[in-house]
């Protein structure tokens, strides 16, 4: 599958782990670099595209981990893959209705992928952990803007009722970050990460109850996400039609270059 | 929702220059927004905001009455139309070489 040379020396489970996280992030930047123009208001609209970019930015790095530097190769990676190719979570994948769920959906996944940066910290591959303090200063950013708004929000009625809706439609969507790929564990005992994405799980469910004390999490249902993605093999049905966007312009002039 | 107007300087011995106004819940969220709004090239250094509303503006007529003062203004003319004026009126009358500017 990854058969690209000029990155890192890794293993294949090492390869996939790092794709997976990758693909989140190509992903996540996506989607929220859709918002632009459309978030409620200018300042917002610039913070959030920032956002966007980081985790673009995040993607290209981690997709150079697996390629090497070479931006053709990084688009090669990044666009050109068939979907059963990809490894990204359905939480990324997924289209939200509205900005309630927007912005519910930056809270989750940063909040979760502060997790995921501090299991690469120490990892044996150098040209990952290099990567961490400089994500981790984007991320500090990131969770600061997503817990600022929140706070203000969840003071109003109106906008409390739709981010507790929004955290009923995203919840089994969110815990789908914590899936980890197939070799997850043989990438653990290479030293890639500190530790399973699943042992960091319930430290991060406590986490977000406590993020949104109002809803009843007693009644939460954890819906059957992860077992629907498969290891993240799976593609959500709202990734077709993210993926032909995404590829708009390449598949127009497949010898674009910019 | 409140304004705040935006300051930025580089570090050094550069001042304070107003950069513009951005609009947000509170002082905490005008922190986080005003960083990509203004600096998100690194425009500045460091940032001062201000509520718009914490500005003390006095009426425009108050300042108006300072507009009719030329003898303030420190270009030297009004002074040195005003030597030579004297200078010349002492020429004429030579018992007196005091100069009173």
């Amino acid at each position: 599958m990854l058969s690209e040379s000029g990155g890192a020396n890794l293993s294949p489970a090492a390869r996939e782990y790092l794709l997976a996280f990758a693909d989140d992030e190509h992903l996540m930047g996506q989607r929220h670099t859709e918002w632009i123009g459309v978030t409620p208001f200018l300042e917002e609209d610039l913070a959030f595209a920032s956002i966007g970019q980081d985790e673009l930015g995040h993607a290209a790095d981690l997709y150079a981990v697996l390629v090497g530097d070479d931006d053709q190769a990084i688009d090669r990676l990044a666009f050109r893959r068939p979907p059963d190719e990809y490894r990204s979570c359905w939480l990324v994948e997924y289209e939200t209705a509205d900005w309630a769920e927007a912005l519910v959906r930056h809270w989750l996944y940063d909040s979760a992928e502060a997790h995921r940066w501090d299991l690469l910290s120490g990892s044996t591959v150098a040209e990952v952990a290099a990567l961490v303090p400089g994500a981790e200063r984007d991320e500090a950013y990131h969770r600061r803007h997503a817990d600022g708004l929140l706070d203000a929000l969840l003071d109003v009625d109106e906008s409390r009722r739709r981010i507790e809706y929004a955290i009923t439609v995203l919840w089994p969507l969110a815990l789908g970050q914590f899936d980890g790929t197939e070799a997850e564990a043989a990438a653990h005992d290479e030293g890639l990460v500190s530790a399973l994405l699943a042992d960091r799980l319930p430290i991060w469910r406590e986490q977000t109850q406590r993020r949104f004390p109002s809803v009843s999490w007693s009644s939460m249902d954890d819906g059957g996400c992860i077992t629907a993605q498969q290891h993240r093999t799976e593609r959500h049905p709202d990734f077709d039609a993210v993926y032909d966007k995404m590829r708009e312009v390449m598949k127009f002039d497949p010898d674009a270059v910019w | 929702m409140p304004t705040y107007e935006v300051f930025l300087k580089n570090d050094g011995r550069e001042e304070y220059r107003h950069a513009g106004a951005l609009d947000a819940a509170n002082d905490e969220l005008a922190t986080i927004l005003a960083r990509e709004c203004y600096v998100r090239r690194a425009e500045g250094d460091r940032i001062w905001l201000v509520e718009r509303t914490n500005i003390i503006e006095p009426d425009a007529t108050y300042l108006a009455a300072n507009a009719d003062k030329p003898h303030r203004h420190h270009s030297g003319e009004a002074v040195a139309a005003h030597r030579r004026e004297t200078r010349a009126a002492s020429t004429s009358s030579p018992e007196s070489n005091s100069d009173p500017c």
